[in-house]
């Protein structure tokens, strides 16, 4: 405020001051001494943001009594799970950061316990320690629902990305589980801890390969070809005649009902792959197939490329030569089987490459004829069965329902009164529904 | 506008100097479409002889998009410009979509862009650009306000069709044989209509049931109605490795085995969310309009076919 442009209504002068009584701020003219202008405590109007009490009036603020908590609780499951130092310091940071945004801070405890899971599986998945979704539910004692929920809320909010592992990643913690070491079990059962999940991990590998994996809960597949290793490592009568059940209560884990389908779908996989065996000259039946892993996983590479090659050839002599879309559609999803299979032995590599480029040639030319050939409508409706691997879920397919014909209508056709009246009852029918919902209503209350 | 019109002639060029026809890049580039190099007064009937165009005539045409002068000029010009035009056959000429003609005419300087009156005016669908498969809609969600409000246990005791569980949901649930769709209406007049097929199929369907609450004796109106969701499947017919998948799209999808078979694919552009499942079929969700759907299967389809080959 520029003193010199006022002016003292009394003498005129510009003299004039700042001459503060106590609080109230005051212009004085220095010349007469009248007072040119105060201001007033009340009128004073403050500009700023509105300062709630709880900020004015609080000298520290205390850390609220659930984060402490929940803080402590991600401690204990990281501690639980004996991690890294560092895994355990980002679940921290994480929670802490989680927990202050809108989205958790007024939800119930259980939920910030589920967050505080969450944290530490975020944190072990983006350092790459191996723990699954399950082993965390289990820890939190919630369902894997819930869990994946609140994880899948929570790297929304903190924008992270965490890394999901493969089943071979989990696997080896998993075999540890297994009580089979020759210390807890008799000789003939037992076995060296790193023998089986080396197996166990070939076995999910080629799994993995034929399409079992993909998609399917990871635990019934490690105890399926844990238990698979198991037996394959000796397959002598004994162990051949335990059934799952048995095997789990050996080793003391608690079976799971999916694994008894994974194993079938394990030995109908090594089974296919084992028939190629060219020196087994017994008959194979998926059963027998155990006592083959062995000879089946050190050469699978060999047998995947012998298998695709006669599924091929059988498919040929099923239909004429004047189809070619079965062979293509085949070739097109084993072509990625093959892929792997094409890596590592170096004897074989040239053959698989010259295989490789003989089918994508193959394809390139038969892809524009695939898609025009009418019938190709049947042949696509299950595909699964055209392929030596496919998901089981494709080989199996449901019967789908009988789909609606589609309506062609404009959406402004007229309506026809007589449809409408069809919806609404007459006036007897809706005395009679009346007094029948009257006459329950009565019966539930005398009965209850 | 300018440039892309030249820019194809300049292909077009190149395609003739080298002698070098991959049909694979001049479908990529678009629709291709030959140019007849018989100028003649009437533009109506130059569609009929074109040789190696599309099967379309030119019966359905319409020019009444182009501006008044243009028709004047286009006649001289015509002529003289037809002869810079190459005359290729089997490779195909170049010449503007339908859709830009419109915004073509102001330069005489690029007559070339003018050509268009020879060209059909619905474009050529390419052959091996698409995916061939078309997603089928299963389920339109869709609301209208009736209005009024409404008395729900009056609609429940006079309706054959509808349930009113008061304690479980607050509004009347009502069904219709004719499209088979299920209706949600709430005391404020606001309704909900699901299990449709198609868009007429949602809004023939929420008429009907408006039609009803109108027939119990409510004064209710169809307005402000509106298609919330579409959701729709198909099937590529090969496996997919979701696991591949949300490696290489991380920002995208999200996969996690033990809570779900599928994977959640969250496209941007469009909005669009995709359940992306190992036996190769894929449901599409999010959409509000038919065209999304489209759009976000064409984007995803060489996405999955990159990794059908790896």
């Amino acid at each position: 405020m520029s003193r010199a442009s006022m002016r003292c209504p009394g003498c005129g002068s510009s003299n004039i001051v700042d001459d503060d009584l106590y609080c109230q701020a005051q212009l004085v003219c220095a010349d007469c001494g009248s007072v040119v202008s105060e201001g007033s405590l009340a009128e004073e109007s403050f500009n700023g943001p509105d300062i709630s009490y709880s900020r004015t009036t609080a000298v520290t603020r205390k850390p609220c009594v659930n984060l402490i908590q929940g803080l402590e609780r991600v401690k204990e499951i990281s501690r639980i799970l004996r991690v890294r130092r560092e895994i355990e310091e980002l679940a921290l940071t994480y929670y802490k950061q989680a927990y202050e945004h809108e989205t958790f801070l007024h939800v119930t405890l259980q939920r910030k316990e589920i967050l505080g899971g969450c944290c530490v599986l975020a944190s072990c998945r983006q350092q790459r320690w191996p723990i699954t979704v399950g082993t965390i539910s289990c820890l939190l004692n919630g369902d894997p629902a819930a869990v994946g929920e609140v994880y899948q809320e929570m790297i929304k909010v903190l924008n992270i990305q965490a890394p999901t592992f493969s089943v071979t990643d989990v696997m080896e913690a998993h075999c540890q589980e297994y009580k089979v070491s020759p210390g807890h079990v008799p000789e003939e059962l037992a076995e060296d801890s790193k023998g089986l999940t080396k197996r166990a991990i070939a076995l999910v590998e080629l799994a993995a390969d034929s399409w079992i994996v993909t998609g399917r809960q990871p635990l019934p597949i490690m105890m399926a070809a844990v238990y698979l290793a198991w037996q394959s490592l000796k397959p002598n009568a004994q162990r051949l005649k335990m059934s799952l059940e048995k095997f789990c209560k050996l080793a003391k884990v608690q079976k799971s009902k999916t694994a008894g389908t994974r194993i079938t779908e394990m030995k109908g996989m090594l089974y296919k792959l084992g028939k190629e065996i060219p020196w087994y000259k017994e008959v194979l039946t998926p059963d027998n197939v155990v006592s083959l892993v062995g000879d089946v996983l050190q050469h699978r590479f060999s047998l995947l490329r012998r298998a695709l090659k006669s599924h091929e050839l059988s498919l040929l002599e099923k239909c004429p030569a004047g189809q070619v879309n079965p062979s293509s559609a085949e070739t097109s999803s084993s072509s990625d089987v093959s892929e792997d299979a094409g890596q590592t032995p170096v004897k074989s590599s040239v053959n698989a490459e010259k295989e490789k480029q003989g089918r994508d040639g193959d394809e390139s030319l038969k892809s524009p004829s695939e898609e025009s050939n009418p019938q190709t409508q049947e042949l696509t409706q299950n595909w699964g069965k055209r392929v030596l691997f496919a998901p089981p879920c494709v080989v199996n397919a449901k019967r789908k329902r009988a789909e609606r014909p589609p309506l062609h209508v404009t959406g402004d056709e007229e309506i026809s009164d007589s449809e409408i009246e069809s919806y609404i009852r007459t006036p007897q029918e809706a005395r009679d529904f009346a007094m029948m919902q009257e006459k329950l209503f009565t019966s539930n209350n005398e009965s209850s | 506008m300018d440039e892309s019109a030249l820019e194809r002639y300049f292909d077009e060029s190149i395609i003739h100097d080298s002698d070098f026809v991959l049909e694979e890049e001049l479908e990529l580039q678009g629709p291709r479409r030959v140019l007849s190099s018989t100028p003649s007064a009437q533009r109506p009937s130059q569609l009929a002889p074109k040789s190696g165009a599309t099967g379309k005539s030119g019966d359905d045409l319409d020019l009444s998009f182009l501006p008044d002068e243009l028709s004047g000029q286009n006649e001289p010009g015509f002529s003289s410009t037809e002869t810079k035009v190459p005359n290729d056959g089997a490779a195909g000429g170049g010449s503007d979509p339908v859709e830009e003609r419109p915004e073509a005419p102001d330069t005489a300087a690029s007559p070339f862009c003018v050509m268009t009156p020879m060209t059909p005016m619905t474009p050529m669908t390419p052959v091996t650009e698409g995916s061939g498969i078309v997603p089928q809609l299963q389920n339109i969600v869709s609301t209208v306000t009736l209005g009024c409000p409404l008395d729900l246990k009056f609609i429940a005791r006079q309706a054959r069709n509808a349930e009113y569980n008061p304690k479980r949901f607050a509004a009347v649930i009502m069904r219709i044989r004719e499209p088979r769709t299920t209706a949600l209406i709430f005391s404020s007049g606001k309704m909900v209509c699901t299990g449709a097929k198609s868009e007429e199929e949602s809004r023939l369907a929420a008429r009907k049931y408006a039609r009803v609450v109108q027939k119990l004796g409510f004064s209710a109106r169809f307005l402000e109605f509106k298609i919330q969701n579409m959701v729709a499947s198909c099937d590529v017919c090969f496996p997919i490795r979701l696991e591949g998948l949300v490696l290489t799209h991380q920002q995208f999808s999200s996969y996690e085995p033990e809570l779900f078979p599928g994977l959640i694919y969250r496209m941007v552009k469009p909005r669009i969310v995709l359940l992306i499942f190992v036996s190769g079929k894929v449901v599409l969700t999010g959409a509000k309009e038919r065209a999304e759907i489209y759009e976000a299967f064409e984007n995803i389809y060489p996405i999955l076919k990159g990794f059908r080959k790896q």
